[in-house]
């Protein structure tokens, strides 16, 4: 009996000394921190609340959400948000914390760190100042801020909420299915941030500096597990600095057409009739035996991706197959349910 | 030796003892009792082994910083004295605070939720949705282990508020109210209550968080539930710590904790959680011990925000209280209840705090001027709706909000428990005529109780049921010296203003002289301070004690007690400290203005407080002031008026 306990107290021993070690250093790393700033936990939310915005765009049928965050990232009225369905407008509406309503148009998406880049002009916001991004690390005390479930609206504060890092790791899943295009480093956090409409939230430390964006929601299909996590600052600016610098993103003017391209037909594919400015590419048939089936495409799957470059309409999925030699394979990124899936088209 | 320590495990969970460390494993929860003398020995040692290897770890990992950061001092790290005091100030507000938790649940231990004792009597707040399903009787357990049988007392079904008596003590601890509009988004805040009805020991369970959000208004989902004006934390709130309290870290009560935003991930927090706000509480507080089905409120009219962001009026009812205070379509809302409103959100939210019949201040702009004045709010549902409401969660009874947990979990009570639970059975109900049904009341025996103590309050030399029937009272208009007599008995009532008299019937046909706004208000005002004094709310008609309500140009609230009388009903608010009446008003119909009977001053004539100077008014504005001279409570010979 005796034995039984003990071990289980062994077994537990080095997790509870984990713990306490995480508290240990989070305090000290708390005292070392107020040795030097006292900080007021209102005027520092406040004033980061100020440097959020609520956007809205497409959705609200099948689970997806019309909304969701963003952080204002400098004062020429960028704002970083994640890439998802919601921008799939011609302009997406931006609410800022002062109530004013604002439209925004895309400069561009990163697809690699889902993440895109809209700008507001001449609103006169200020950012948040990503000249030095701050560092973090794990057992850090951060504050998140979205306008997660889309509770405030107009004037109203997006919420705010507190939490720790547990842990900086990659977003790789090892078990079950992979549902973010994302792979790279992420804080984890013991805070439920991930919810429906906080992603591109902000995740401040305790000086009201931008360390990370917050991500998508993600759940494993098999442990049904849904992960609470931030893209870090330095992912988030290198994503700023290639789409502000035109090297991501797409901008179909720019493509070239080939001789022999491959055509939205010849392929296998029906996709849903173009009825809108931009129709989304829902694949709405696919001809058995052709290329489409082999390579594993279905009905309802939405084209998010064409070798990485965004594809925001039919019309730009077309023209952006125009682009590629018949005899070419490609990658496709489509969207079925809720999954993420790439798919590689070989003729 | 398993089935004995199994058992202690549930015996010492049953005692409730001091201090119980609730751990973990992977393979299940375990109940650590700390205090080894009521285990066995042989639980004691284990106990003891772990708890030694716990320390010795904590001891390492103390000093694991010193050997991890090297670069830094060398020794382990100083912590702060104002850390620790900080850390000291939580300990005890937690400690406080958990001491007013009420743990509440059905007359069978099922289901499950929380609540918060507010008063040593034992009044407690929780959610309507939490009381509902066990219909009026309830037990409440507290932190020091016991059970107390409770009743409910009223409810409010549309703000999701109920208040419970508790019975047994008059010396409950209980929660010390806090300010809601002094919560800022950043606060650090703590709940306490009955997650997933874990306190099987009656401990209530406190999560710390942050406060998200204030101000937030959540629309009623599926049902009439209305979350206005409420405070958002993402301190865990899972089922079970519905109607339990949120409180600041001064361990002060700041809210009743009461909803989450649930989507895919099932019933658990997902770090959204509401409270609804003291200030609302307290607003409805004396309305629910008046035992009534509460209502809330509308305005009379309705708002939308136009293209430039200005809230106007976009439907009025002209038979509203709004309306007659110049309110029309089109005028912009600038304030309300010393508010701003920008949004309708907001107006919505300012608006859900307040009970029915009060009236709160309002701002608004017309064409040609901004106006500062008073609105009284209407009810938000005719009575019967709320009766269905009533009888719908009535019928869900038979299935409480959590389910019953797994026997495995359940403790097991020994004999001498068994002995102690059947003394309980034979032993007098304690909640024995602490009930009494009415339609339009959730208990009618606390409306019963509450008049009782207004009429209690009354002090020795404000009575006057010895005076005689007939009354004369003699005084004047200061402004204009206008001579004034009133003559008030049971045969007619009699109003005299210079040479000019008139005489109604002293109990009924009064509305048409209120719609012609009469002067005459003074003596029907007078002749109901008479009854009420000298025959009791209760012999004059259908006395109904409201709750309390504010009166224009007043800071406190008074207790209001509504009488149908005959053709009319009267609203008579008295002092809270010595039942004096402050104000009457008497309706003609629910589209007029009432008459309004201040009774500005009290002074004492031969033994007995009398009043000295009354104000009628119509609306808001004031028609005269009465100075009065002589106040004769002997029947004059003759009789006149008949």
């Amino acid at each position: 009996m005796m034995r039984r306990t003990l071990k289980i107290a062994t077994l537990l021993a080095p997790f509870l000394a984990m713990a306490c070690w995480v508290m240990n250093q989070v305090i000290a790393a708390e005292i070392q921190r107020d040795a030097n700033v006292t900080i007021n936990n209102e005027a520092l939310i406040s004033t980061s609340q100020e440097k959020v915005v609520k956007l809205y765009g497409a959705g609200g049928v099948k689970g997806l959400e019309s909304y969701q965050s963003g952080v204002i990232i400098d004062d020429q009225g960028h704002i970083l948000t994640s890439w998802s369905t919601v921008l799939d407008v011609p302009k997406v509406r931006v609410v800022t914390f002062d109530g004013r309503r604002l439209d925004a148009t895309m400069v561009g998406v990163d697809p690699q760190n889902e993440l895109a880049v809209l700008k507001i002009e001449d609103a006169g916001l200020v950012g948040f100042d990503l000249t030095n991004p701050a560092a973090a690390s794990t057992g850090q005390r951060v504050f998140a801020i979205s306008n997660l479930f889309g509770i405030a609206a107009g004037n109203e504060s997006c919420s705010a909420q507190k939490g720790v890092i547990m842990a900086t790791t990659p977003l790789t899943t090892r078990r079950g299915k992979i549902k973010s295009l994302y792979q790279g480093k992420v804080y984890v956090l013991d805070v439920v941030t991930n919810n429906p409409g906080a992603s591109g939230g902000a995740l401040i430390d305790l000086q009201g500096r931008l360390i990370g964006v917050i991500g998508k929601e993600i759940r494993d299909e098999q442990a049904g597990v849904w992960i609470n996590y931030a893209l870090p600052i330095e992912v988030a600016k290198a994503s700023i600095d290639r789409i502000l610098s035109g090297t991501s993103g797409s901008s179909d003017a720019e493509l070239k057409s080939v001789a022999q391209p491959h055509l939205v037909n010849s392929l296998g594919l029906t996709l849903i009739p173009d009825v809108l400015a931009k129709t989304p590419p829902f694949i709405d048939k696919v001809r058995e035996g052709s290329t489409a089936d082999k390579s594993g495409l279905q009905t309802n799957d939405l084209v998010l991706l064409l070798n990485d470059q965004r594809v925001d309409s039919r019309k730009s999925l077309e023209k952006m197959l125009s682009t590629i030699n018949r005899e070419d394979s490609f990658y496709l990124l489509v969207q079925r349910g809720q999954e993420l899936i790439r798919i590689h088209v070989r003729p | 030796m398993e089935a004995t320590k199994t058992q202690t495990l549930r015996r010492t969970s049953r005692y409730r003892m001091d201090w119980i460390i609730q751990a973990r494993s992977l393979s299940g929860r375990y109940w650590i009792p700390a205090n080894p003398v009521l285990a066995s020995a042989a639980f004691a040692r284990t106990v003891f082994a772990f708890r030694l290897s716990a320390v010795a770890m904590l001891i390492v990992s103390a000093l694991g910083p010193s050997f991890v950061s090297k670069g830094h001092s060398q020794s382990a790290p100083e912590v702060s004295p104002a850390v620790l005091e900080a850390q000291q100030l939580r300990i005890q507000a937690m400690k406080q605070a958990s001491l007013a938790t009420v743990a509440v649940y059905g007359t069978d231990g099922q289901g499950g939720g929380s609540g918060v004792c507010i008063s040593p009597d034992g009044y407690v707040l929780t959610n309507f949705h939490v009381s509902s399903p066990f219909g009026h009787r309830m037990r409440c357990g507290l932190n020091d282990g016991k059970m107390y049988e409770s009743i409910v007392t009223g409810v409010d079904p549309t703000g999701d508020l109920a208040v419970l008596k508790m019975v047994g003590r008059d010396d409950f601890p209980s929660a010390s109210i806090g300010n809601s509009d002094d919560v800022r988004i950043g606060q650090w805040c703590f709940a306490a209550g009955n997650p997933f009805v874990l306190a099987t020991n009656l401990q209530p369970t406190v999560t710390y968080g942050l406060i998200s959000g204030v101000r937030r208004y959540q629309y009623p989902s599926n049902t009439i539930l209305e979350y206005s004006d409420c405070i958002q934390t993402d301190a865990a709130i899972n089922p079970g710590n519905s109607g339990g309290p949120l409180f600041n870290m001064r361990g002060e009560l700041i809210g009743i904790n009461g909803r989450c935003s649930f989507e895919k991930r099932g019933r658990v927090n997902v770090g959204v959680g509401y409270a609804i706000s003291i200030k609302q509480a307290m607003n409805f507080l004396w309305q629910l011990k008046s035992g009534r089905v509460v209502d809330h409120a509308t305005l009379g009219f309705t708002v939308a925000t136009d293209t430039k962001g200005k809230v106007s009026v976009s439907n009025i009812l002209e038979s509203s209280d709004a309306y007659r205070r110049g309110i029309r379509f089109g005028d912009e809302i600038l304030r309300l209840g010393d508010r701003d409103v920008a949004t309708t959100n907001q107006l919505k939210n300012i608006l859900g705090i307040f009970p029915d019949q009060w009236r709160i201040p309002i701002r608004f702009r017309n064409d040609d001027e901004t106006i500062d004045t008073y609105v009284r709010l209407q009810s938000l549902h005719l009575p019967s709706e709320l009766e269905e409401i009533i009888k719908g969660e009535a019928a869900q009874r038979q299935q409480p909000p959590v389910p019953k947990k797994p026997s495995a979990e359940e403790p097991i009570p020994d004999e001498k428990e068994k002995a102690l639970q059947a003394q309980v059975v034979l032993k007098a109900d304690p909640l024995e005529g602490l009930y009494a049904e009415k339609r339009g009341f959730s208990n009618y025996y606390f409306n019963r109780l509450q008049l009782d103590r207004i009429l209690a309050l009354q002090v020795q030399d404000g009575k006057w049921n010895d005076s005689s029937e007939s009354w004369r009272i003699v005084g004047e208009v200061p402004k204009e010296q206008l001579a004034i007599e009133m003559l008030l008995n049971d045969e007619a009532l009699t109003f005299r203003m210079q040479d000019k008299s008139e005489t109604v019937h002293p109990r009924q046909g009064w509305p048409a002289s209120i719609k012609q706004r009469a002067s005459m208000g003074v003596a029907m005002g007078m002749r109901l301070w008479q009854e009420w004094h000298r025959r009791g709310p209760r012999l004059m008609g259908d006395a109904v004690y409201l709750g309390r309500n504010p009166v224009v140009g007043r800071e406190d609230l008074f207790d209001v007690t509504r009488i149908t009388v005959s053709d009319f009903d009267t609203l008579v608010y008295t002092s809270p400290k010595n039942g004096q009446i402050e104000l009457i008003e008497i309706f003609a119909d629910g589209q007029s203005d009432p008459v309004e009977l201040y009774f500005e001053k009290y002074e004492p004539v031969q033994g007995r407080l009398t009043p000295k100077l009354l104000r009628l008014s119509y609306g808001l504005e004031t028609k005269f002031l009465v100075a009065i001279d002589l106040f004769e409570t002997t029947s004059p010979a003759g009789g006149q008026g008949l």
